[in-house]
């Protein structure tokens, strides 16, 4: 087995008839913030649990740590699954404490460290509070302390962001930039695509079981070409001119809001340079602003989805969303 | 194995720690301190003033009626139960064989009951009696009492007429056939005319009852009465009556220690008395660990724990944890069986070595049904779906009841011997034989304790493959045959 925090290799799993994850083959590096992504169902958590031995592959090899499966490194791995797994009658920092003794660490010391880590999440007033009385996102945090007390090699964590408010949220993407400056690794997976760009250094998607992008955040944005530009023209009356540009496919006026400032999104049909379009629309057209669109990863996930044909997405809303997207952020 | 202890020892907390596991515990002995307390509040009778109406044709029965509701009379039944009731508590704690203090004190307690209430039965009740005369309106009678009022207290003025009782003069001189004559020429087949009683509908009915026992036991003194053999004896009813009482005596066993009060009834009772603390503890504790399991897993904390430990600790521990509280509820309820048959000086009746048997025997027991409770657990996503698969567990412990009797009365029956060899089984069978009156040859104990181990243990290797399968399976529940394909499977 390779050095690398994860390797699998031709993964597959079903669940009775239905195919979970097929052929899947991922090398994750030591020491990298790896971002998973996929649509609801695309076997993102089978995934996660077959890489923490709690499910077995078919078919297939899965390597962890350089060991044959998690659970020969189980102490050296962090996991914070996608459901709460809480129990509602016990406090907070005997619940904690309790997690940290099953992973190995002493009485004391995990004590301290639940005190600590309590504390430094903001929930030190709530430690003796039951579980249950936390709001979601408090529990998520807690949920969180649990996956990383034993301060692992490897961290897991399955949507780690729902739930939370954007405090927490940036409170989160710390803690998160924290463990991986302390050269842990550290593999997420979320539909939180703003959260995923800013942290990821690989990305990896899968749909419908099937792996469909693996590679860094820049490799993978480049093999999208950019086909968008957004213009803005100093009269909001002229933009209707745009499509009789050479070159234009579709206008379109995004959200209300751009469209009362004159801020359209041209698109650019295949046989065109993108460039060469933009210097037309200047030649005719008095422009304040225009730009070539950058490609986010909610822009290559949607892509994806529609070129794999969308499963069980409907290919109207995948074209709605598509268009308005420069203006949600965050989860879709 | 110090990570299944943890989870042993915070599932033992978990449980023990809660109100609810208390409450459990002290609801039995409290449920008893109620019901005897709210019986004896329960007033006798109601407080009913009222005439009972006595139409007497044999012109004897009517006197002895009236003497029997006045104020003498009832005072005198009174004396006479109480002496009744001791004698019957004196023939039943012979059958259980009670120290002396607890006798005297339960001959003070019927004593004081007596004194508390000195017309004992039918106390609140002011019932007197009026006689007709032979000749009177029958039906107007029994008209007046269907639609009499009955009336708590006397509020002046004549009580209403609540009963009417017609006693025929054959009731007293009965009709002897002369042809039935058996033995000697006096001792003939009597035939008796039956007497009649009405009452309003509304009459209580223990009252109902005191009236028709009063009006019986005055018709059978008017016999004695009117019978001359009797007068010429001098021989009086209430004489009679004292010539007619059976005696007990206390039954007392010979053992080389001497002679002791024979344990009698008590004797059946020890094998069920361990079959039922052994049945309790294995089945509350493996259900605790059922439904901590169906918790667990629709909480999602499972995915958590298996992140830190293997699925086999986890059952493990889990199993060890319970088995904790199940061996804590075995000490409590045998324990306290054990200080009463050490209060009434009968502790011999359970040596030593029994205990540790049961001990035995419990932690097999206890092995075998949390491992299947645990797989059942494991394989569910909630406490409806368990119920189906539950009930082949459910027969196993039900089964032992069957055999109680058999068993316990012949420890050593073929069947017996058969019945301790049955997986699954026999560590009840077991418990019920040692508990039974002969001893039991030596080497059934480790034997049975044999083939019990290994059901522990073949029931703990089959439950931990449909733990690990089940415990993260969600969706539709298993039925038997999956949970089989299961074992197979793994």
């Amino acid at each position: 087995m390779s050095d690398a925090a994860v390797v699998m290799k031709g993964v597959r799993k079903t669940f009775g008839d239905k195919v979970a994850v097929d052929d899947l083959n991922l090398v994750v590096p030591r020491g990298v913030v790896c971002g998973f992504i996929g649509p609801n169902g695309a076997g993102k958590t089978t995934t996660i649990r077959m890489i923490m031995s709690i499910l077995f592959p078919d078919q297939g090899e899965i390597g962890v740590l350089g060991k044959r499966s998690a659970m020969e490194s189980r102490d050296l791995i962090g996991y914070l699954p996608e459901e709460r797994g809480l129990y509602r009658k016990m406090k907070v920092a005997v619940f904690l404490g309790y997690i940290a003794r099953l992973k190995g660490l002493d009485g004391g010391p995990a004590d301290a460290k639940v005190k600590q880590w309590l504390e430094r999440v903001s929930l030190g007033d709530s430690a003796r509070k039951k579980c249950e009385e936390l709001s979601k996102g408090m529990q998520q945090k807690v949920q969180f302390i649990a996956s990383v007390i034993h301060e692992p090699e490897l961290i897991i964590l399955d949507e780690v962001f729902s739930g939370l408010d954007p405090v927490n949220r940036r409170l989160m993407r710390e803690l998160i930039e924290e463990q991986h400056g302390a050269g842990r690794t550290i593999i997420f997976s979320t539909h939180a695509m703003f959260e995923a760009e800013q942290l990821c250094e690989q990305v990896f998607m899968i749909h419908n079981g099937r792996k469909m992008l693996d590679g860094s955040l820049r490799e993978i944005t480049a093999q999208f070409n950019p086909r968008s530009l957004i213009v803005e023209t100093m009269n909001p009356d002229d933009a209707p001119q745009l499509s009789s540009v050479p070159g234009v496919a579709r206008v379109s006026t995004g959200s209300q809001r751009g469209a009362s400032l004159g801020v359209v999104e041209v698109s650019v049909d295949e046989a065109s340079q993108p460039a060469r379009v933009m210097s037309e629309i200047v030649n005719r057209i008095d422009v304040r602003r225009i730009e070539i669109k950058r490609v986010t990863l909610e822009d290559v996930f949607l892509e994806v989805v529609r070129r794999a044909g969308g499963g069980d997405i409907d290919p109207a809303l995948l074209a709605r969303s598509s268009s308005g997207s420069s203006e949600s952020g965050g989860e879709s | 194995m110090k990570r299944t202890m943890q989870i042993a020892s915070r599932e033992f907390l978990s449980v023990v720690l809660t109100r609810a596991f208390l409450i459990g515990i002290l609801i039995v002995p409290i449920m008893m301190a109620v019901v005897v307390i709210a019986i004896s509040l329960v007033p006798k009778s109601p407080a009913v003033s009222g005439r009972i109406v006595v139409l007497d044709q044999s012109g004897l029965v009517g006197v002895l009626v009236e003497q029997r509701f006045s104020d003498e009379g009832v005072r005198e039944e009174a004396e006479a139960d109480g002496r009744k009731v001791k004698a019957m508590m004196k023939d039943a704690m012979s059958q259980v064989a009670v120290p002396e203090a607890t006798r005297t004190m339960v001959d003070k307690q019927i004593e004081e009951a007596r004194k508390a209430s000195p017309a004992g039965k039918g106390s609140g009740a002011r019932l007197s009696v009026e006689l007709l005369k032979p000749d009177a309106d029958i039906e107007k009678v029994k008209d007046e009492i269907r639609v009499s009022q009955i009336r708590a207290g006397s509020d002046g003025g004549t009580p209403a007429r609540l009963a009417l009782v017609i006693i025929p003069e054959g009731a007293v001189r009965g009709a002897s056939d002369p042809s039935e004559v058996r033995g000697e020429s006096d001792v003939r087949v009597m035939t008796w005319e039956p007497h009649e009683v009405f009452v309003n509908p509304q009459l209580d009915f223990e009252l109902q009852t005191t009236i028709n026992r009063r009006v019986g036991e005055a018709i059978v003194d008017a016999r004695v009465a009117s019978d001359p053999r009797f007068q010429n004896l001098g021989l009086s009813p209430a004489r009679l009556r004292e010539l007619m009482h059976r005696p007990s005596a206390e039954v007392k066993s010979l053992t080389r220690e001497g002679e002791k009060q024979s344990a009698g009834a008590l004797q059946i009772l020890v094998p069920v008395a361990f079959m039922i603390l052994l049945m309790m503890s294995v089945m509350s504790g493996g259900q605790y660990l059922m439904t901590a399991l169906i918790e667990e897993k629709s909480n999602r904390v499972m995915e958590v724990l298996l992140s830190a430990v293997s699925p086999m600790q986890l059952m493990l521990g889990k199993i060890l944890g319970m088995m904790g509280v199940a061996l804590l509820l075995l000490a409590i309820f045998g324990g306290l069986g054990m200080a009463g048959l050490v209060a009434f000086a009968l502790a011999d009746l359970v040596p030593l070595f029994k205990l540790v048997w049961l001990g035995v025997f419990f932690i097999f027991a206890f092995f075998t049904i949390a491992s299947l409770m645990a797989a059942i657990g494991a394989a569910v996503n909630e406490m409806r779906e368990a119920q189906t698969l539950l009930s082949p567990v459910m027969m196993m412990v039900m089964v032992p009841w069957f055999l109680w009797l058999p068993i316990s009365r012949a420890p050593n029956s073929t069947f017996a011997t058969v019945m301790s060899f049955v997986p699954a089984l026999n560590p009840f069978v077991m418990v019920i034989r040692m508990g039974g009156s002969e001893p039991i040859p030596a080497w059934h104990y480790p034997a049975a304790a044999g083939v019990a181990m290994l059901t522990a243990m073949a029931a703990a290797w089959a439950s931990a493959k449909v733990f690990r399968v089940g415990v993260l399976m969600y969706g539709k529940p298993p039925n038997l045959s999956t949970l089989i394909r299961w074992v197979r499977m793994a």
